[in-house]
């Protein structure tokens, strides 16, 4: 019974979890220039994060490493060094956004510029942080999460064809804006493809206990969770296709993103946008800078759990203090959240190799995986996955940076 | 028993289970009648950044001297210590005593602490 509870929990975090500001904007600005053309964008990105979430609990379950610690035992200091070098710096502009994306949605719903909710918004992130447990942020974000499903009858409303929408889930190539397309793409599978999700998710296994008989559970959260996400994203992109593409708005202001709720709902759409987009960029913004903080303390060897009281493990409360004030310095200066989020999500596309190749290695080793080791499947599922993201995004961001 | 692959980067955990540190280097010693042996670990930053680059072991001290516990010498921890050698290092020593928590005691002191609702780490 207790476990078809966590299991219940699990997949409300996974779908409170998965939607953030990356996903809606990209989805929307997908469906907005291309129609459904760009769904397989989001169906790859959700199959890769499956596997990749599925072997992130199972590493924690077996080896009681979370990736972190393993990373710094497997390949050494310097090689580690790289890796936090790397993966802070993108998860740090994620944090930005999401702050950002708190900032927007107050700022629709009050009228009072984003800038101004920068210090506020990062001071609430901070004391639930402060005050809270491990249990409160994963279960209370993502409940309150649950409201983007809002998202999905918004999509059903609209009638669409399912048929041309089944088309866009086999990737085809447009008649021109070649370098948007892709560019837009690499940003749906950086948005996806998450890997603070991945370090949030296996240092949650260790703050949970998780042993060897939680790997079924975890295969079922992993599956059912990331999938009931990834058709969240999947019907903001429908949503944006219907409400935006035939009155050709591209969507640059995150105010004209509420359209594609208001055109199905025209009555309460707004403040389901709103709150959508509020909660969301809350439960992401907890998890980006958690896994900030455990990427410094797991790396290092500090005490570190969400838990324990700040003085208890004091470096890693110091970490996740100063990450998340930083990170409201650039808003405070008005730098558009949604410019951020875009750039962020490619980089993180660019750097997948950089997260998962290491990853890969220590999911196929034996001292810390046993007989639980990847099989050929997950392995060439996420690698060929892996190699499309990062030839994509070589390519497609000069050209974005070129052509502005 | 591979000292890079076993030892190296290897967490650290105490008599009382608590997180030390994780293995920053080895001093090996090489005697003129004994066999080359390790003598002591070695955790804290300036070992562990000058493993990255010379220069940033030497950043790595100075910022030492400037700010924090400013400890004068590293924390070595004799090999004899070791009890087991596994996915983590478990050592017969209290952490608190040899130095390990130095940084982690001053931050509680110094900023965890003086915020409200920081708690008191030497409440147990």
């Amino acid at each position: 019974m207790k476990k078809i509870l966590q299991i219940t929990l699990g997949i409300i975090t996974s779908v409170g979890g998965f939607l953030e500001i990356g996903s809606v904007t990209t989805a929307a600005q997908a469906g907005a220039s291309f129609g459904y053309q760009l769904l397989w964008a989001i169906l790859l990105g959700t199959i890769c994060l499956i596997f990749l979430v599925e072997m992130s609990g199972r590493l924690a379950a077996v080896s009681k490493h979370t990736i972190v610690d393993a990373t710094r035992e497997r390949f050494g200091f310097p090689f580690y060094a790289i890796v936090m070098l790397g993966m802070v710096l993108v998860a740090f502009m994620v944090l930005v956004a999401e702050l950002g994306g708190i900032g927007l949605s107050l700022q629709i719903l009050s009228g009072l510029g984003f800038p101004w909710w920068a210090i506020p918004v990062s001071f609430v992130v901070w004391l639930l942080m402060w005050k809270g447990t491990f249990g409160l942020i994963e279960n209370g974000a993502s409940l309150l999460g649950l409201v983007t499903i809002s998202f999905v009858v918004a999509a059903v409303k609209m009638h669409p064809d399912w048929g041309s929408a089944g088309h866009g889930l086999l990737p085809t190539m447009p008649g021109d804006q070649k370098a948007k397309y892709g560019f837009i793409a690499v940003s749906i599978l950086g948005a996806s493809i998450s890997p603070y999700l991945m370090y949030f998710y296996s240092s949650g296994a260790i703050e949970d206990k998780w042993d060897e008989s939680y790997i079924p559970m975890n295969r079922i959260i992993a599956g059912f969770g990331m999938t009931f996400g990834g058709l969240l994203s999947m019907a903001v992109l429908v949503a944006a296709a219907l409400a935006f593409q035939p009155r050709g708005i591209d969507i640059d202001k995150f105010e004209q993103a509420a359209l594609l709720m208001t055109s199905a709902l025209p009555k309460w759409g707004f403040y389901f946008f709103a709150f959508s987009m509020l909660f969301a960029c809350l439960g992401a913004a907890l998890e980006v800078s958690l896994a900030i903080a455990y990427f410094f303390a797991q790396g290092f060897g500090w005490n570190w759990s969400e838990d324990l009281e700040p003085s208890k493990d004091a470096r890693f409360s110091f970490a996740y203090t100063i990450i998340i004030f930083l990170a409201a310095i650039p808003l405070l200066f008005g730098v558009d959240p949604i410019k951020v989020t875009l750039m962020s999500m490619a980089l993180t596309a660019a750097t997948l190799p950089l997260a998962i190749v290491p990853f890969l290695f220590l999911m196929n080793d034996p001292i810390y995986l046993g007989e639980h080791r990847n099989g050929w499947v997950s392995n060439s599922v996420v690698a060929i996955i892996i190699l499309i993201s990062f030839v994509l995004s070589v390519i497609s961001i000069p050209l974005q940076i070129i052509g502005g | 028993m591979k000292l890079v692959r076993d030892v190296l980067d290897k967490k650290l955990i105490d008599r009382e289970h608590c997180d030390m540190s994780r293995v920053s280097g080895l001093v090996m010693r090489v005697g003129e009648r004994s066999q080359p042996h390790i003598s002591h670990i070695l955790i804290g930053g300036p070992t562990l950044w000058t493993r990255v680059h010379p220069a940033l072991g030497r950043l790595s001290t100075r910022l030492a001297q400037l700010w924090g516990p400013k400890r004068k010498d590293l924390v070595r921890i004799p090999w004899s210590r070791v009890m087991t050698v596994g996915k983590d290092i478990k050592l017969d020593v209290k952490a608190r005593d040899i130095g390990a928590l130095d940084w982690e005691i001053w931050i509680a002191q110094h900023i965890i602490e003086r915020i409200p609702g920081g708690g008191n780490k030497e409440e147990e």
